[in-house]
């Protein structure tokens, strides 16, 4: 009897991660609304990544346990804030708004040094998510403009998690290593 | 607070006006230029605390945000969007900056560039008064509003004046604008 072949929750993680961080980032350069960032920010990149993220204890990854829990819940608290301001429940102001963006830069900056011990595309990836939260920071707390700068530069953030979920798709696709991820930047 | 602020508004405008140099000094119920200002600032905000959650609110012509003759409206010059007007619910969601008055002026190319000034601006066009049938002299004062995750909001009101000249609004503008006296949002 041959072992059940068990899928990688990362590739689920990484897909939600992505593609809320990117629309997110279509919203602050001003290419559209906030509405579709909500909805994504519940079920895709909250709802999805969440799962993948407890899905992840099983396989014994504690760096993707924590991270793709721990970003699903930042999607999803995201989107209930918004919601929350719609409805006046714990009205959330701009201010407000930076310093939750400011605990979750601080968190980030713990999850950038191990990312630098995994593989070159996922330091890039941190380095890019920690730089572009810096950046949202700034532009809550004096520097408005730089809000443009970010959704730039998270969409880079969001490619490079894309790249990661292409590489271990096309790897069990393909049957061998199509786009390389890199050695760690720290060994 | 915005009380408080109103309170050294129209001290300052009071020492204009005592000084032959006040502006918008309007009769009945035609809104005064410290009005606009004062609402445009508490709009910004508005926004600034409630973040787009808070358009709604502009739409609707019975609420806050429309007194005498006047009213808010918000706009989005990034976007090249109206995103709330309450007495214009025509124009809401749709583009902006290729609207021009009769004499050709582009209103929201202006009110962008004028509202991107730190303590925002007036631009003079010409515009329908609420109730009126015909074009009237419009001076609107516009602010950036600072928002989560977006930038170039703005949020505008005018008053409706055939005379004051614009030079006197921005004046009166910059003496209530003091940093002192009126801390930034």
């Amino acid at each position: 009897m041959t072992e059940q072949k068990l899928g990688n929750p990362a590739v689920v993680g990484l897909a939600g991660f992505g593609l809320t961080t990117m629309v997110l980032q279509f919203h602050n350069v001003g290419w559209m609304g906030l509405g579709p960032v909500v909805w994504l920010g519940l079920i895709f990149g909250g709802l999805a990544q969440m799962i993948a993220g407890l899905q992840e204890m099983k396989t014994g990854n504690n760096f993707g346990y924590c991270a793709f829990t721990a970003y699903g819940c930042f999607w999803i608290a995201l989107a209930l804030l918004l919601i929350g301001n719609h409805y006046d429940l714990y009205t959330s102001s701009k201010t407000d708004v930076g310093w939750f963006l400011v605990a979750w830069t601080v968190f980030t900056a713990i999850l950038w040094v191990g990312s630098l011990r995994i593989h070159g595309a996922l330091a890039l990836t941190f380095t890019l998510l920690l730089i572009g939260f810096i950046l949202l920071d700034l532009a809550h707390f004096g520097y408005p403009d730089l809000t443009v700068v970010a959704g730039y530069e998270l969409m880079a953030t969001a490619a490079m998690a894309w790249y990661i979920m292409a590489h271990i798709i096309f790897a069990d696709v393909f049957g061998r290593d199509v786009l390389p991820v890199g050695k760690p930047w720290i060994r | 607070m915005i009380s408080g602020r109103r309170t050294i508004c129209l001290a300052a405008l009071a020492a204009l006006a005592a000084g032959g140099q006040w502006v918008g000094a309007a009769e009945g119920d035609a809104a005064t230029a410290e009005e606009a200002v004062n609402n445009v600032r508490a709009a910004a905000k508005f926004l600034h605390d409630k973040g787009s959650a808070g358009y709604a609110e502009f739409n609707n012509k019975d609420g806050k945000w429309v007194w005498k003759d006047s009213y808010v409206f918000v706009y989005d010059c990034r976007r090249d969007r109206m995103m709330a007007h309450p007495m214009r619910p025509d124009l809401v969601g749709k583009p902006i900056m290729q609207i021009t008055d009769n004499t050709g002026r582009p209103i929201f190319k202006e009110l962008c560039k004028a509202g991107s000034e730190a303590r925002g601006g007036w631009v003079e066009y010409m515009w329908q008064k609420p109730g009126a049938g015909r074009l009237s002299r419009k001076l609107s004062y516009a602010l950036t509003a600072d928002m989560s995750f977006t930038t170039g909001i703005q949020v505008s009101a005018g008053i409706y004046d055939e005379k004051i000249p614009l030079s006197d609004l921005t004046r009166a503008l910059e003496k209530m604008s003091d940093p002192a006296k009126y801390p930034a949002l």
